[in-house]
């Protein structure tokens, strides 16, 4: 068990040490994809192995995998597959256009396998400091994917990002040393009382003030990464400038580690200072997240920047789902963070065809989407209603799911204020999405088979898409036995 | 570290580090030259080292003898001197004018959230009597005034300083309130220092070729 939670650390490595190795963007990008896949199948395999059995622990608590571990170790790498796929066709062209050079197509991979393998490392270990490293970590070398392009924007969002991320971060950090000071009177060893199964036994002999206190910087430095309002400034930046692929990464699994890591610090702190607490908290950023993603989604401009808008809406939906609490609610919750994940995925690739088909990242730039590349038009409508949450896709069910949480609390007045924001927020979306797809192309190559360097690279852009929406297609309706049991146990967990 | 009474003679000197290093951040916060900036900092981080240094004493801990001897030369040293010969010599920076307030009225915020500081951490959070109680509050105002010196400063080296300086704020906290993390975790977040440090380097000369300054003013492309 132990070697498996190794070979998925190494999987996504094997694209990086390719392009170490001098290979050349289509190779190192199969090498990448391979390694993912991998990755992957030894995550299924890990989970599938840890169901029913008590959490894998070693190395004096560094290594710690439960079942919620494993639930966000399987978002990742599925979603890691996709994005590497994605990039085999994505970063082809833009080599092949001469966009990229050879040098950044080799640091495209480098950083590519570093950043999943760092956020899969963040996944399986149980210390909370080691957890601080390694998302700092993660934050370093995506910035170093947002930057790629080099242009005076990019490295503008680069900045942005990592000096927002690093101070959030930080102050993350120093949430993590006051729960470690809060725990002074266990008389643990030194290494355990930064050990999460250790604290979460402990939680009520934690000191309250510095409990809540940790809890508080935590939820405001994870919650920089996750991008919730108002320490979201530098998402929708990032999420634009990077290359498509990495933009899949940036949505569906950079914020979703800044999630666990805020849930991991939930659950002390509800263990050690009741509900009410962190329930508000939680509630308060989570209201800011959606009500300020979905305003910003109404205007309309850059399409990836309104993706990146609705990934702020959605982790603010996650987040409220958190708040609402009970079983309901932790059960939505963790839904939609598989669900949102697919679909932004999905979302984000298909916008790199767009995007390399049409020279533009402006909504108004591209028109008759359907007429010129029906796969990829039909691919982002299907993206955007999954997204909006219309059924039959899974996003649907999880919503649905978030929102009976909320009705069987206190006040209907929430769970409503959440519909009218989902409201909004579908009025909005579409609004823009559909536009591109209708009317009639601008004419010229904007149709043309021959944007992809071969046939097999031009397969690799458009196949991750498709498997994403077949994939929430299935979860709208019908959760897999195996995935249920895996959601129940991590709810168990908290 | 939670039982080292504040009159014992480690903890005195903590104490009086812990002064000096704020009294540092705010020389750094008073400054308007790029080269004082890194001079204040460099010196701040030796301060920190012998903070390490004292604590490693009173604990017996070699640990934290490395990770003083780690902050003395990456930090003391090494950085400071990275920024002075990438940064401002290679660059020609001289004063910086991107301030988006004066310099006294960034001097009287910083006073302000020092006392907000001692407001929030003392009370509740700290027993009577131990040096913990007197430097986390110290350490909780360098954070605040590192994250001020990143908010009000646009130019991008100055925002660098000012993470750093957030994050010695934080180191000494740690040293003073939990002795040390454990061992892994502190080689990480020096690693992972490092290496924001040099991730930072690359852009801000990036930016620097592509704008005509490298002034986080002028990053006005992006936004809505």
């Amino acid at each position: 068990m132990m070697t498996l939670a190794f070979i998925v650390l190494a999987g996504p490595l094997a694209g990086a040490a390719a392009a170490v190795a001098g290979a050349r963007a289509r190779a190192a990008g199969w090498a990448s994809a391979g390694g993912a896949c991998v990755a992957l199948a030894a995550a299924v395999w890990l989970v599938s192995g840890q169901l029913h059995r008590a959490p894998l622990r070693g190395l004096g608590g560094f290594l710690y995998v439960d079942s919620l571990s494993c639930f966000f170790l399987l978002t990742v790498a599925v979603v890691t597959v996709l994005a590497a796929v994605g990039s085999v066709g994505y970063i082809s062209a833009e080599e092949a256009a001469g966009r990229l050079s050879g040098f950044q197509v080799r640091l495209y991979y480098v950083f590519f396998g570093l950043f999943a393998a760092l956020m899969l490392a963040s996944l399986e270990t149980g210390n909370l400091g080691l957890l601080f490293v390694l998302i700092e970590a993660s934050t370093l070398t995506s910035a170093a994917l947002v930057g790629l392009e080099g242009k005076a924007t990019s490295l503008e969002a680069a900045w942005k990002y990592v000096i927002i991320s690093s101070l959030g971060v930080t102050i993350a950090l120093a949430g993590t040393l006051f729960l470690f000071y809060s725990a002074s009177a266990l008389h643990l060893a030194p290494d355990l009382r930064l050990t999460w199964p250790y604290l979460f036994a402990h939680a009520h002999a934690l000191a309250p003030a510095s409990l809540r206190l940790a809890f508080l910087l935590a939820v405001v430095g994870y919650g920089t990464k996750v991008g919730l309002a108002p320490m979201h400034t530098w998402l929708p930046d990032a999420h634009a400038e990077a290359p498509s692929p990495a933009s899949a990464m940036l949505s569906a699994a950079l914020l979703n580690t800044g999630m666990y890591a805020i849930i991991r610090f939930l659950a002390i702190a509800r263990a050690g200072l009741g509900p009410e607490f962190p329930r508000v908290v939680l509630l308060v950023f989570g209201f800011l997240s959606v009500i300020i993603g979905v305003l910003f989604m109404v205007r309309r401009g850059n399409f990836k920047r309104l993706f990146a808008y609705s990934s702020v809406e959605h982790m603010g939906i996650i987040a409220v789902a958190l708040g609402f609490g009970g079983v309901l609610g932790l059960y939505g919750a963790l839904l939609h963070t598989l669900n949102h994940a697919i679909a932004k995925a999905v979302l984000f690739l298909n916008s790199g065809d767009i995007a390399l088909r049409y020279r533009t990242r402006e909504s108004a730039g591209v028109r008759g989407l359907l007429a010129a590349v029906p796969l990829t038009g039909a691919a982002l409508l299907l993206g955007s209603f999954a997204v909006l949450g219309s059924p039959p896709f899974g996003l649907f069910l999880s919503e649905f799911t978030i929102v009976r949480a909320g009705f069987a609390g206190a006040s209907p007045v929430l769970p409503l204020l959440l519909l009218l924001l989902l409201a909004v927020a579908f009025v909005a979306f579409a609004r823009t999405t559909t536009g591109m797809a209708t009317g009639d192309p601008p004419g010229g190559d904007v149709g043309a088979a021959s944007l992809y360097p071969s046939r097999a690279v031009g397969l690799a852009a458009i196949l991750p898409v498709a498997a994403g929406l077949a994939v929430l297609l299935v979860l709208g309706l019908w959760i897999p036995a195996g995935l249920g049991t895996l959601i129940s146990h991590s709810i168990a967990v908290l | 570290m939670q039982n080292l009474s504040a009159t014992s003679v480690p903890g005195v000197l903590l104490d009086l580090s812990g002064v000096v290093i704020l009294l540092l951040a705010f020389a750094c916060l008073g400054s308007k030259l790029f080269n004082r900036y890194v001079a204040y900092y460099g010196a701040q981080s030796v301060v920190l080292s012998f903070a390490a240094g004292v604590a490693a004493y009173a604990f017996g801990s070699v640990e934290l003898w490395i990770l003083a001897g780690a902050t003395l030369a990456i930090k003391g040293i090494g950085i400071p001197v990275a920024a002075r010969r990438l940064l401002i010599r290679r660059l020609d920076l001289k004063r910086d004018a991107a301030l988006s307030t004066g310099l006294s009225t960034s001097l009287i915020a910083g006073g302000g959230l020092t006392a907000f500081a001692y407001l929030v951490t003392r009370p509740q959070l700290l027993p009577h009597g131990l040096v913990a109680a007197a430097v986390v509050p110290l350490s909780t105002a360098v954070i605040l005034l590192g994250a001020l010196a990143m908010v009000v400063r646009r130019h991008t080296v100055a925002q660098l300083v000012g993470w750093l300086i957030v994050e010695n704020g934080v180191f000494l906290g740690a040293i003073t309130l939990v002795a040390t993390f454990p061992f892994i975790v502190e080689a990480g977040i020096f690693l992972d220092v490092v290496a924001g440090v040099l991730i930072m380097l690359v852009f801000v000369s990036g930016l620097t070729r592509e704008l005509a300054s490298a002034s986080a003013a002028e990053l006005r492309e992006l936004q809505g």
